[in-house]
């Protein structure tokens, strides 16, 4: 398997007022094609703020991020925009769903802004609803499902545009275990058939269990597993 | 992916801040719309007594007092009835009246007063007026020209002389050559414009009085009528070309109030153009910054998708559009059911300055005035909404998403 991303010493500094705080200390590890991480660690040990520097929401202040062999740490705002919307897709722990767009256009959303064929977009909306059993959802809004729903509705979102990195931020913080399980089953499952490689901050030990390999965190730095 | 059905979901998600300002905006151009129209119905008003009073095209001999407005009572327009039979062959031309204007003193027993009179012809001269000028004769033929000529005066200059229909008054004038002439004529009637200026101070005697009075035949101008004011300018070119010696206006060169009014009009009516549209801008900024506030989430959410800033703003600008559109349409209702309320329920108003009755307020519907200004309150939206989004919109995602 080929290395899909590198971290090399990457330190992410915030100012916060007069004070400086350092979030992530000169962390470094890779991610092959198709492996599910799991990033783990008590609040507050810098596992969101490695989450947005992998998902290029945040620029990294030191160190390189080499995304399928690309330097992407230094970036400017348009060019991390660009990356993100053809090549890395984001489960939320909150599901995130446009709340005006129904099911059908929030998993089409991302086909959409990469200006997939009309035609091609309801083929794969609709193949991938079917497939997570909520075709017959497709025309109504997130407030009308249930938590378990909107978070699969969420994961198909993220793996529709076939990224090759997925973000997921604590994605079954919010849901029972029956869910959190079906939803981790499902991401496994379109992980294999699409390829993409995971990065997951995670609390939930099941979860973990579910990875290849992981990160720990402590105070921003990585720290062995225990 | 239709964008804009989303757009319409977004802005029925916020109603309640989204009913208050298409209010708002709907209130704001109803008002701009009725004083739109109370403007132009003001301006037909104003353009409708001038044409009446002077003619659509008026001719002047070159000697007259060029100026604007000027009184012409030299009586120097010579040869005017060949001149009025040629006019009055051309098939645009509704009539022509002759008007000798002259200045004296008129009394009746112990009361006098200066007056401006014209000499008019009266077959016609009662016909042109319209609502603009009421007279109390009831039958034709006035001014008749008896061995006494009648006069009608101006009801105002009746109450200062004490003289009532039927009664005798003397004119006195200078005739040409300086000699003090002086006539009795019999009073025939009153008229009144409600301007006080002219009810105040004028009479009108038959043509042919002046004529024996001023011991001439020549008039001070020809006013002529046409069927169509747009051929006003067309008419007068080809009068300046075809008549030697002559001055010709339109009706507008000589319409120093109507000026005065559309200026005066112009001016209040761009300053509450102003007003609403700043209020329009402020209502819609306020509603778009706190509708990006309140979905800060949202616009984090779209642009870790990969949303490109300004498909952002598009987005808000979309919504803001829809609010305007919406909005407007509401506010043209809303004017053309106030403007016909208004017309209807015949409200009048008070006297304004220099004229001496109020008059009924008309409120014109114009679409192409409802269509234009609506679009430009729509664009001040767009204006408003970009400018709010373009300033609120740039969120930090890990912020927002935090």
């Amino acid at each position: 398997m080929s290395t899909r991303l590198v971290l090399d010493g990457i330190t992410k500094h915030y100012v916060a007022g007069k004070n400086a705080v350092t979030a992530v200390q000169d962390v470094s590890f890779s991610l092959a094609e198709g492996e599910f991480l799991a990033i783990q660690g008590p609040s507050g040990s810098g596992k969101s703020s490695l989450l947005n520097i992998c998902g290029l929401i945040d620029a990294p202040s030191q160190g390189q991020y080499y995304l399928n062999g690309n330097e992407v740490g230094r970036l400017n705002t348009a060019q991390r925009c660009e990356y993100r919307r053809r090549d890395i897709g984001f489960i939320f722990q909150h599901h995130q769903l446009l709340p005006a767009m129904t099911v059908y256009e929030n998993v089409a959303y991302p086909l959409y802004l990469n200006k997939v064929a009309p035609k091609k977009i309801k083929l794969e909306v609709t193949q991938l609803l079917e497939k997570i059993g909520l075709s017959h959802r497709c025309h109504h809004l997130p407030s009308q499902l249930s938590g378990g729903e909107r978070q699969r509705v969420g994961i198909v979102r993220a793996l529709i545009k076939r990224p090759q990195l997925v973000i997921a931020d604590e994605p079954s913080a919010n849901l029972d275990h029956k869910h959190a399980h079906s939803s981790l089953m499902l991401m496994r499952e379109l992980n294999e058939q699409h390829g993409a490689s995971f990065i997951i901050a995670s609390h939930d030990v099941f979860v973990i269990e579910h990875c290849d390999s992981t990160v720990n965190m402590l105070d921003g730095c990585r720290v062995p597993s225990s | 992916m239709n964008r804009l059905l989303i757009a319409v979901r977004n802005i029925v998600r916020d109603r309640t801040r989204v009913l208050s300002t298409v209010l708002i905006i709907a209130v704001g151009l109803m008002a701009l719309l009725i004083g739109i129209g109370f403007m132009l119905s003001t301006y037909d008003a104003l353009q409708e007594i001038a044409m009446r009073s002077e003619g659509h095209v008026i001719v002047l001999a070159e000697e007259s007092e060029p100026a604007r407005g000027g009184a012409h009572q030299q009586l120097v327009l010579a040869n005017w009835q060949d001149m009025r039979d040629q006019v009055l062959d051309d098939e645009r031309v509704l009539r022509v009246l002759p008007r000798a204007r002259f200045e004296g003193l008129i009394s009746h027993g112990m009361n006098s007063a200066a007056f401006f009179g014209t000499g008019v012809d009266p077959r016609e001269e009662f016909r042109v007026h319209g609502p603009f000028l009421r007279t109390t004769n009831e039958l034709d033929p006035w001014l008749a020209e008896n061995e006494m000529p009648d006069l009608m005066l101006g009801s105002q200059l009746a109450d200062t002389l004490k003289a009532e229909k039927g009664d005798v008054l003397t004119l006195k004038v200078q005739d040409r050559e300086g000699e003090e002439k002086s006539i009795d004529v019999r009073l025939a009637g009153l008229y009144q414009t409600g301007i006080a200026e002219i009810d105040d101070h004028t009479l009108m005697v038959n043509l042919s009085t002046v004529a024996s009075l001023m011991g001439s035949e020549n008039i001070s101008q020809l006013s002529i009528y046409l069927l169509q004011n747009k051929n006003s300018a067309e008419f007068k070119s080809l009068l300046q070309s075809k008549f030697n010696g002559v001055i010709v206006q339109t009706w507008d060169q000589r319409a120093e109030l109507f000026d005065k009014v559309t200026a005066q009009y112009d001016r209040i009516f761009a300053v509450m153009g102003i007003i609403i549209l700043v209020v329009v801008f402020l209502a819609i900024s306020n509603t778009i910054a706190l509708s990006i506030y309140q979905r800060r989430n949202e616009i984090a959410t779209l642009a870790a998708l990969g949303t490109r800033p300004m498909a952002i703003h598009a987005n808000f600008i979309l919504e803001a559009c829809l609010i305007g559109v919406f909005a407007t349409g509401l506010g043209m209702l809303f004017a053309y059911l106030a403007a016909n309320a208004i017309n209807l329920s015949h409200v009048m108003m008070p006297a304004p300055p220099g004229r001496t009755e109020g008059y009924q307020i008309f409120i014109y519907v114009s679409w192409p005035h409802y269509l234009l200004t609506s679009l430009l309150l729509i664009v001040t939206v767009m204006l408003a909404s970009f400018l709010a989004s373009y300033n609120n919109a740039r969120v930090n995602i890990a912020d927002a998403l935090a």
